[in-house]
């Protein structure tokens, strides 16, 4: 089991520290740019980390991940528009406050209660996340198998609008996982005698695709239109003792209620913020100050999505299951740095469980330091041009596909998933479940052939553990709340 | 809802169809799993679901339901800024390791950002010139990631 000591002395090593300053800093920026989001703040990442040891990787994407949560706030306050899609709740005070001439104060209370949820948060992981994978251990291939089942079934969550569009995605990222050798043979199935296309399709040029360069087509659409932009002068920036006090008892229910919802797979921070948002104006004495200017209705939202982080990763490092779009980008991020998440991370690799669990508590306290004490710069970071935004982060990407395997041919593979990208996202398929897909499928389909060829070719195993029946049991449950859901909204 | 899921729903049958039927000339099955399985699993049931948007595109179209999300703008313009900013893409992956990054990604940088409609000549320079030297120490010295060098001769 994680040696916590050990953890923090790795992170604080003056070599490792950096790093993770670097990854909260730069999740920060991308997170509070507009049409960035931290999935991509961590594949920008990507091709700077694959020399570094998977301790300090680790650490330098868990600061990403938090920062990029942390800075969706940040313009969601400025200019009314979210970074991320989990600060979308945060706008609807955040705003009004920022209009009153008091953005400083605004920001502030996003930082404290964005700090709090996350160090809750992780706190909930330490402890919940060594139990989960001590019973994961005993998990044989059927298991893992149902297992991989539920994890699919998360593409019912993140299916955005339509539910047909979200399984269409997501087949077509299982049959993308089929290109390539397959797990027992090594039959190249669908190859055409290509060579490159023997190996399959690499993670991380889909996922820049996908996600980064798919981004960069959707902006030429906006050339032109200029950019929003906040020119009042920031003030003071942290609450008085009293609002504090105030505010004490929303921030640490809204922490667990947001890593409560982190830990179900396929919810994240954009529901639980919302959750939220609703719980604290219920609660609240005063609910109709609540969309003008309320610090509780900062400090609801951004207390809880910050607390889906440490919720997010208890399934992610335990099962190996991603909660949401970012952790999808998280386990594939482990995956292409040599980790391989579930139970026998933390039975192989304690180092860096440790390392992961001092990174993110960590990084939520920079996050404190960083926002408070960069609050002036968020205006200006939000100026910056896309004329030369964009072009650096094209570069970047390209880049970061090429470090791969220093091949131009993923170049390539991510320009076309970037075109493919760009395509779904404006006919309203999610690009999420693709990747949840390509994630998944090889390990479904690796350990499905495992089950049968040990109970040589008998489908009914699959079946016969309790254990494998439970999970079946919440998949079927996780899919019907996710059509409910939509029902729901459309109705809504 | 309309033509255009009918339109996705038709090109993905006729894909999934087409990753099924090339499964038959993968090998006879030796172990209790072979190689075909799962892609036919995977293509039959996008079959299925591509049927299924296909049929709530017609529906919709009966229905003369309102149109879903906007697609790809008609804008000639964007689409001239798009094909170009492909090309260029497409170009860089080409000539990199032929010309070597820093060769070729300041031309490049430059050509996106006028693709982005940058008019300051003078910060289309300094971007295309600085960005490219401090992705390279950041690559090659902080991160030890090797990046192409000239190598056309």
């Amino acid at each position: 089991m994680p040696d916590i000591v050990q953890g923090f002395l790795f992170v604080l090593h003056p070599f490792h520290f950096p790093f993770l300053v670097l990854g909260v800093g730069l999740g920060i920026i991308v997170g509070a740019l507009p049409g960035l989001t931290a999935s991509v703040g961590i594949i920008l990442l990507l091709p700077f980390i694959f020399n570094l040891d998977p301790s300090t990787a680790m650490v330098m994407l868990c600061g990403a991940f938090c920062g990029g949560i942390y800075g969706g706030s940040i313009s969601a306050i400025l200019i009314s528009t979210p970074g991320t899609p989990s600060a979308a709740a945060t706008v609807l005070d955040g705003y009004p406050l920022a209009q009153k001439g008091e953005a400083g104060k605004a920001i502030g209370v996003a930082t404290i209660a964005s700090t709090s949820g996350g160090i809750i948060s992780t706190f909930c992981l330490m402890f919940f996340a060594p139990k989960l994978a001590r019973v994961a251990l005993e998990f044989g291939p059927e298991e893992y198998f149902a297992l991989t089942v539920f994890g699919l079934t998360v593409i019912a969550s993140v299916a955005g609008k339509s539910l047909t569009k979200g399984l269409i995605s997501g087949l077509f990222g299982l049959l993308i996982a089929t290109v390539g050798l397959d797990p027992v043979e090594g039959y190249a199935r669908f190859s055409f005698d290509i060579p490159d296309l023997m190996g399959g399709f690499s993670l991380l040029p889909v996922l820049i695709g996908l996600f980064a360069i798919s981004q960069i087509f959707v902006q030429l659409e906006a050339v032109g239109k200029g950019i929003k932009r906040y020119e009042q002068k920031i003030g003071k920036v942290l609450p008085s003792a009293k609002e504090l006090k105030k505010l004490l008892g929303v921030i640490i229910s809204c922490s667990f209620l947001g890593t409560f919802i982190g830990i179900i797979p396929g919810t994240g921070g954009a529901i639980a913020s919302f959750l939220a948002y609703n719980e604290a104006r219920r609660w609240s004495k005063d609910p109709d100050s609540f969309g003008q200017g309320n610090i509780a209705g900062i400090a609801a939202p951004e207390a809880a999505n910050n607390g889906t982080t440490g919720g997010a990763m208890v399934p992610l490092l335990t099962l190996g299951i991603p909660g949401d779009v970012v952790t999808a980008v998280m386990l594939g991020c482990l995956l292409l740095i040599g980790l391989k998440p579930g139970p026998l991370l933390f039975k192989e690799n304690p180092d860096v469980v440790a390392a992961i669990f001092a990174g993110l508590l960590l990084a939520n306290v920079l996050i404190l330091l960083l926002g408070v004490v960069s609050v002036k710069i968020f205006p200006r970071v939000l100026r910056v041009p896309h004329s030369m935004l964009f072009p650096i982060i094209f570069t970047l990407c390209f880049l970061g596909a090429f470090s791969l395997n220093n091949s131009t041919y993923d170049m390539f593979i991510a320009l076309v998933f970037g075109l493919i990208g760009y395509v779904m996202q404006k006919n309203g398929f999610p690009a999420a479940p693709v990747v949840l897909g390509v994630i998944l499928g090889p390990i479904a389909e690796d350990v499905l052939a495992r089950a049968l060829i040990i109970s040589r070719g008998d489908w009914s195993t699959l079946i016969k553990s309790p254990i494998s029946l439970f999970f079946y049991g919440i998949s079927l449950l996780s899919v019907a709340y996710s059509i409910q859901r939509l029902r729901r909204s459309k109705k809504s | 809802m309309g033509r255009k899921e009918i339109f996705f729903g038709l090109f993905l049958m006729a894909l999934s169809a087409l990753f099924y039927g090339l499964t038959y000339q993968f090998p006879q099955q030796t172990l209790a799993f072979s190689p075909k399985i799962f892609p036919r699993f995977v293509s039959a049931c996008l079959f299925i679901v591509a049927a299924v948007m296909v049929g709530q595109g017609v529906a919709a179209l009966r229905r003369g339901s309102p149109a879903g999300p906007p697609g790809p703008p008609a804008d000639r313009a964007f689409l001239v800024r798009l094909s170009l900013g492909l090309l260029m893409g497409y170009a860089y992956t080409r000539l990199l390791t032929l010309t070597g990054y820093l060769v070729i990604t300041p031309p490049f940088i430059a050509g996106v950002m006028l693709v982005f409609k940058e008019k300051r000549w003078l910060r289309i320079v300094a971007t295309s010139i600085i960005t490219p030297i401090v992705l390279y120490f950041l690559f090659r010295k902080v991160f030890k990631v090797p990046l192409p060098r000239f190598n056309l001769f």
